[in-house]
């Protein structure tokens, strides 16, 4: 009988526990992953426990994980105030990893890894602008619902990237299919519009929303909000109208001469370039822009020749005339490639020449310097251009030109100023044969400052809008 | 039949009266009515936060009380030599397993439903949501199948270890079983996982039990996550969970049937 009972047991428990490896290999844990697992982006897993400590992680198991990253965030808000930006960042990621509905955790996340950090002249660490924009797409993937992760990924692209419009249009044209988005900053898509050239879209874009602002004024009149946002896009569609008639876009469509337009014929800017490593991580940058107007901005960078980046598992050159190939990450990578050097300025122009001293000196993790050689790219990009600029060189730099420089292919359908430079490591450290030389490079159409500015040279004064023409 | 509803309804009655017990339930009841205080750690969550502090202070006590209530069951009969009187009868020893495993599922149910109960109660308070409030009480209902496989898995160790041995053993477990999904999301989604590790952690899932299948939790507390198969889901779980349960309880009575007691 006791046989026969155990025979019945290992009957019923070899059933079971085949059932139970069935279920759960076939159908459970698929279907918890679907559903149910804290992330589906495949970041969270188990790596919520790094950076926790004891009592923290064994509340975050124990099912407390939004009040733990309430607290966190909480901590976070202190390290804030106090300046210690490097602690943030691991409490930025924890707390996206446990409570991935934290919309606004994402946001000031990206802000602040995108903006932050910066060397001793404020000059923003870009190296962290593909972990703020994976970061932002990680936050849409997790909170689709509502605009907001959508908009502040796109104003990434937008403000700070400043020549990659394209980008800040797809961002904010999937914000706005979201229905929580805020009128007033649907604006904004317009005005993305037009700096990616796309003029027509972004005018259609101010007659729809001028068509439900009405509809919303209309709807309540005494609404201060409606009026204002209807007020404002009026305003926007009257500005758009002139510029397009101003930079000849209207004359251009009726397939009329351009001639009285300022934008033709295109104007040479005559951009010229030197770079003198004065001291040891210290460049002067010194040049000529013939333009005469306060505001114009050339791009400068500094970087390693070969910059590269591990992109699914194989190391790819990520770099692009200019800048880089920003979102290549899809991971949120808070260690930056801590090996490579990538400085970004603007130079501003004054009276036709710019001349500025960058100081890298100072921050060595910031500019390790450790390739042998570097890459000095000088790009001007007329999307990025100021109102009264474009006013003279039009959306695409139609209306520039350069007859040494000028570059129609490293972006797409614009006419932009592009020159590049090179220097080696011992160069910019004054290192060996350098120690007691001034190293120099410059364009072969360099000329020094004082006598750039000759009586013969051309100069464009553009007219302002504002001051009503010259 | 009998023989085991007796025993069932006996220990529902002992694990009622245990101070014990009771003060961790008090203290579970005053987390969840202070809950909605916490609200305040996060500024535009303050749903989610109270969701998932209320259940998450629900699954803790109802593991701590499942624990405590089962790891002393047949060592407290055996110490105190009440197993004689009980196994002198005509009951057999499955049926006091069987019964002991039933009772302290009740009583356990009993002290779950009462904190659902506050549950209920503060967060109708707190959002007037009857919809919302329906929505909650899923992951309790799956936290008791949790629990009851919790509670199993303590009574089969109760059998052959000492009450001390049995808690740690029981409360790492259940540790190591909420972290199977994840580890294995985790493996199985890093390409350079090495394939002997992964094939380690197939074992080790088929093997032991699996606690993380029931925390299905982030969808209630994030109402935008989308669910797929949900009936399915549940049926599947509860379905795997009474496996387990009676594969504990088997191995639990053979190994209490060549037991010296």
């Amino acid at each position: 009988m006791k046989s026969r009972i155990s025979q019945v047991s290992v009957g019923i428990l070899a059933a079971a526990f085949f059932c139970q490896a069935a279920l759960q290999r076939g159908f459970i844990f698929n279907q918890w992953k679907q559903s149910y697992s804290l992330s589906k982006n495949n970041e969270a897993g188990l790596s919520i426990g790094k950076g926790l400590d004891p009592l923290q992680m064994v509340f975050a198991l124990a099912g407390f994980r939004e009040m733990i990253a309430g607290i966190l965030w909480v901590r976070a808000d202190d390290f804030f105030d106090s300046g210690n930006y490097d602690a943030i960042l691991p409490i930025i990621r924890l707390v996206t990893l446990l409570d991935p509905s934290e919309i606004d955790v994402y946001a000031t996340g990206m802000w602040h890894i995108g903006y932050n950090f910066t060397d001793e002249e404020q000059r923003s660490d870009r190296r962290y602008i593909p972990s703020a924009l994976a970061l932002g797409e990680e936050g849409a993937r997790n909170n689709p619902d509502t605009y907001e992760l959508f908009f502040e990924t796109g104003w990434i692209w937008y403000h700070k990237i400043d020549d990659d419009y394209e980008h800040a249009v797809d961002w904010f044209e999937k914000a706005q299919k979201r229905a929580d988005m805020i009128p007033a900053r649907k604006n904004l898509l317009g005005m993305a519009y037009q700096r990616a050239g796309l003029v027509e879209k972004g005018l259609q874009k101010y007659e729809d929303l001028e068509n439900e602002a009405l509809a919303a004024y209309n709807k309540n009149a005494n609404d201060f909000s409606s009026r204002q946002n209807r007020d404002v896009i009026e305003n926007n569609i009257d500005t758009m109208l002139v510029r397009m008639v101003q930079r000849g876009y209207v004359a251009e469509l009726n397939k009329r001469s351009l001639e009285p337009y300022d934008v033709s014929p295109p104007f040479d800017v005559g951009f010229s370039a030197k770079a003198t490593v004065v001291e040891p991580n210290v460049i002067k940058f010194e040049g000529t822009w013939n333009v005469l107007p306060v505001g114009t901005r050339v791009r400068v960078v500094l970087r390693d020749q070969e910059y590269t980046a591990e992109v699914d598992g194989k190391m790819k050159d990520i770099t692009e005339p200019g800048g880089m190939i920003w979102d290549y990450s899809g991971n949120v990578n808070l260690d930056p490639p801590r090996d490579r050097t990538f400085m970004q300025d603007q130079l501003f122009v004054r009276n036709r020449r710019f001349n500025r001293k960058v100081d890298m000196s100072k921050d060595p993790t910031m500019y390790p310097f450790t390739s042998d050689k570097y890459l000095i790219e000088f790009f001007y990009d007329p999307r990025s251009a100021p109102p009264h600029i474009q006013d003279k060189f039009s959306w695409n730099g139609e209306g520039m030109t350069d007859k040494n420089f000028l570059n129609t292919k490293i972006r797409k359908d614009t006419r932009v100023v592009y020159a590049t430079l090179t220097l080696t490591k011992d160069q910019i450290k004054r290192r060996n044969e350098w120690a007691d030389k001034v190293p120099v490079v410059e364009t072969s159409n360099y000329k020094e400052i004082d006598k750039a500015v000759g009586s013969d040279d051309v100069i464009v004064d553009i007219p302002s809008l504002r001051a009503g023409g010259k | 039949m009998r023989p085991i509803i007796a025993i069932a309804s006996t220990t529902v009655g002992e694990a009622i009266r245990r101070r014990v017990l009771l003060v961790i339930l008090l203290l579970a009841i005053v987390l969840l009515v202070v809950a909605p205080g916490l609200g305040i750690l996060s500024a535009r969550s303050e749903t989610t936060v109270l969701k998932g502090m209320m259940l998450g202070i629900i699954q803790l006590f109802s593991a701590v009380i499942a624990i405590v209530l089962t790891v002393y069951m047949i060592p407290n009969e055996i110490e105190r030599r009440t197993i004689y009187t009980i196994l002198s009868k005509p009951v057999q020893r499955w049926q006091f397993l069987v019964g002991k495993y039933l009772g302290a599922v009740a009583a356990l149910a009993l002290m779950m439903a009462l904190m659902c109960v506050v549950l209920v109660v503060v967060f109708i308070i707190e959002h007037q949501d009857l919809a919302a409030v329906a929505d909650v009480l899923k992951a309790p209902m799956m936290y008791f199948v949790q629990m009851s496989l919790l509670a199993a898995v303590a009574i089969f160790f109760s059998t052959f270890v000492a009450p001390l041995v049995n808690f740690f053993l029981t409360g790492g477990l259940f540790l190591l079983g909420s972290l199977f999904n994840p580890f294995f999301q985790t493996l199985q989604d890093n390409a350079s996982t090495n394939p002997v590790a992964k094939n380690a952690a197939m074992i080790v899932n088929t093997i032991l039990p699996n606690f993380s299948n029931y925390n299905i939790q982030n969808p209630i507390i994030n109402p935008n996550s989308q669910i797929q198969n949900e009936k399915t889901y549940y049926i599947s779980i509860t379905f795997y969970g009474l496996c387990y349960i009676t594969i504990l309880l088997v191995a639990g009575i053979w190994v209490f049937d060549r037991r010296e007691v």
